[in-house]
Order: C-alpha cells, then sequence, then structure tokens
C-alpha cells in the first residue's frame, strides 16, 4: 500500500512510513491480525509437536517392521535361491580356471575315462552350454547316457553272494531305457557328432558301451546289432532272461 | 488407548519379525555354506543301505562325485571309497578289452591302494571282486 503522506510505498505491517516517518494508523488492523495469525501459528505449531512426539514410538515401530520386511525378504531369497548363487559362483569359478581345467578334462578324456569326466564336469559346474566350454557340448550330451548306461548296467548286474534284490524287473526296465537312450542320442547328434573336435572320444565312448554290453549283458557285436534292430518286446525279454534267470 | 494397542500390536509383530529374520538368516548362511556332496547324507545313507544289501553296482555308480574330485567329509569317506572300488572293478574291465593299458594299469594301482588302506573291509572287497566276476559270467 502507498503512504497517505508521502505516496511511499509501505508494508501492511509498518507502523511508520519509512520514507516520511508518518505514523501508519491504518496498518493497525493487518499488526494486530499478524498478531493474533502468530499466535496461533504457535499454537498449531505446538499441538502438532505434541501429535507427532505423541506418535513417534508408533512411527519408529512401523519403520522398523518396514526394515525388517525388507530384511526379511532378503534373507528369504537368499535362502531360497542359495543354491543357484552357488551355482553361478562355481560356473564362473571354472570359467576363471578354464585353463587348468581344460588341462583335467583331457587328461580324462586320453584315459578313456568319461566317466570320471563326466563326474568332473558335473562337480565343478562347467558349463557347457556357453563359452569357454562350449565345444565339449556334444561330448557331453552323450557322456550324460554313457554315464547313465554305465550305473544303471553297474546296478543291475554287480550283486554280492548274499545279495537282496528288491525289484530286479525294475532293473531290466532301467537297461532297457538306458541301452535305447545311448543309442538314440548317438544316432540322433550323428551330425553334429562328425564335426565335434572331441569326435575320436565320442567313438570311443560309443566303443565302450559296446564292451560294456557285451562284458556285463553278453551283447558281443552281433547279438547287439540284433538287440538293437529287435522289437521292444524282445529287447525286454532278453535282458530278462540275461539279469533275472541267475 | 488406540495408539497404546497399535503400539503394542507393532512391537509383538516386529519381535516376531525379529526372530523370523535371525532363523532365515541362520537357514541362509548355513544354506550358502552348504557343500552339497560334502556334506549332504542322503547319498551316504543309501550307500551305507546298498552295501548292506550287497547292491555294490548301485554303491558304485553313487560314489561317482569322488572320481571327478569331489570332496567327500572324513565321515562318508569309506562309503565312497568302497563304491569306488566296486566302480573301478567294473570299468577295470571296460579298459581292459578297449586296451587302454595305463588307464588300466593306473585302475589296478588305485584297487589296491584302496585295499590296502581300509584293511577293516577285506570282507567287502572280497564280495565285491565275486559281484564282477558274477556279472561278468551272466
Amino acid at each position: 500500500m502507498k503512504c497517505y503522506s508521502c505516496g511511499g510505498e509501505v508494508n501492511l505491517t509498518d507502523k511508520v512510513c519509512p520514507f516520511c516517518g508518518r505514523p501508519l494508523t491504518e496498518t493497525t488492523g493487518y499488526r494486530a491480525d499478524e498478531a493474533k495469525y502468530a499466535n496461533r501459528s504457535e499454537k498449531t505449531k505446538s499441538k502438532v509437536g505434541g501429535i507427532i512426539s505423541d506418535n513417534i514410538p508408533i512411527v519408529i515401530s512401523v519403520a522398523i517392521m518396514i526394515v525388517l520386511i525388507i530384511a526379511l525378504s532378503i534373507a528369504s531369497y537368499v535362502k531360497n535361491n542359495a543354491y543357484t548363487f552357488k551355482g553361478d559362483a562355481k560356473r564362473k569359478e571354472a570359467v576363471n580356471m578354464y585353463d587348468s581345467y581344460s588341462a583335467e578334462i583331457q587328461s580324462y578324456l586320453d584315459a578313456g575315462d568319461y566317466t570320471g569326466f563326466a563326474a568332473f564336469k558335473e562337480y565343478h559346474n562347467i558349463a557347457e552350454w556357453e563359452e569357454p566350454y562350449d565345444d565339449l557340448n556334444t561330448l557331453w550330451m552323450i557322456a550324460e547316457e554313457y554315464v547313465s548306461l554305465v550305473s544303471t548296467v553297474e546296478a543291475s548286474t554287480m550283486f554280492g553272494p548274499e545279495a537282496e534284490i528288491y525289484r530286479p524287473e525294475q532293473d531290466v526296465d532301467d537297461c532297457y531305457f538306458a541301452i535305447n537312450d545311448f543309442y538314440r542320442e548317438f544316432e540322433y547328434d550323428l551330425e553334429d557328432i562328425e564335426e565335434d573336435p572331441y569326435k575320436e572320444y565320442i567313438y570311443d565312448m560309443k566303443d565302450k558301451a559296446g564292451i560294456i554290453l557285451e562284458v556285463y549283458l553278453g551283447l558281443d557285436e552281433k547279438r547287439l546289432e540284433e538287440y538293437l534292430a529287435s522289437s521292444d518286446a524282445k529287447k525286454k525279454a532278453y535282458l530278462e532272461e540275461v539279469l533275472l534267470n541267475d | 488407548m488406540i495408539k497404546k494397542i497399535i503400539l503394542i500390536v507393532s512391537i509383538i509383530v516386529n519381535v516376531l519379525l525379529g526372530i523370523a529374520l535371525l532363523l532365515n538368516t541362520v537357514g541362509a548362511i548355513q544354506e550358502l555354506k552348504f557343500q552339497y556332496v560334502e556334506e549332504e547324507t542322503i547319498t551316504p545313507d543309501s550307500m551305507r543301505k546298498y552295501l548292506e544289501w550287497e547292491n555294490y553296482g548301485v554303491v558304485a555308480s553313487q560314489s561317482h562325485p569322488i572320481r571327478g574330485g569331489a570332496e567327500i567329509k572324513e565321515e562318508y569317506m569309506d562309503y565312497y571309497k568302497l563304491g569306488e572300488y566296486a566302480d573301478l572293478l567294473f570299468l577295470k574291465e571296460v579298459f581292459d578289452k578297449a586296451g587302454n593299458e595305463s588307464t588300466l594299469a593306473d585302475c589296478n594301482n588305485r584297487l589296491a591302494e584302496i585295499r590296502e588302506s581300509m584293511p577293516e573291509y577285506a570282507v567287502i572287497f572280497d564280495k565285491m571282486d565275486i559281484s564282477k566276476e558274477n556279472a561278468i559270467k551272466r
């Protein structure tokens, strides 16, 4: 507003004009309002302060609850995924140890010890589907079936003199599937095998599978050929004859 | 009054959450520290059972991790070594027929080594030898 005396710009709460020094009676009402509102504001502040101080324990408790819920969620997530985390860590370690692990793998392969190779690969969580181990992909697919064949045949044939054999029919089925799966996988991957850097080991694995079947299930080369060409019923009948008629 | 009730309830919930967090944290640490092959008890229990049943081939197949360099807990080592013995007996015939002479020699050395290191299991080793012979005769 303007001073009635000098026309200078004055504030609504000024007591005197800062330009001409005239007492400003026209701002008295505003000053009274200012004091009133300031007083109310103080009361409101103190009321709000009271409310806040009353609720501080609840606020703190709720804040702690939120923190606990977040921490609990994280702990549960880590607990539930610990196996994956460890697996990932081991896989990364396998990548870092590529040179030494590759040498180790090569020594298993050169020895013709494919179950040893598979056990090594599994224990160290070597990922054959990604670099730098991706060249093992086809070899691993065959090796998995080879290990299954070895495990099944040894489990179905090596019994002590006083062995308790609970489910001999299961052994027949297991051998039937293990043999089928090995040769099916081999046929299925044949094109890849022909171009695989580990081709010679894969063929050696096939030869060894043949030896296992010959030594432990009586399937020499000719019989194996006949066995593989025969019907499912005949295959099972053969295995029953070998495994159940002791 | 309501505020007090809310406060008490929230404190109780916090205590429960704290206990759950503690248990989960301990569980998570244990899970992270757990080494499957070294510490799991299912396989050694199973091996013990199959050894009693004289199903040596099953024990052999369950012992495969030891041949891949897995670290085995001391208390379970005997089971794994017995399984390894049966496994190598089985594979020995294959290496022999395949003409892997040096692998066969390693195999024989390891078989002798296992036998020597566990004289208290001589009876089981003998039975394993018989089981392999019987398996071949089929």
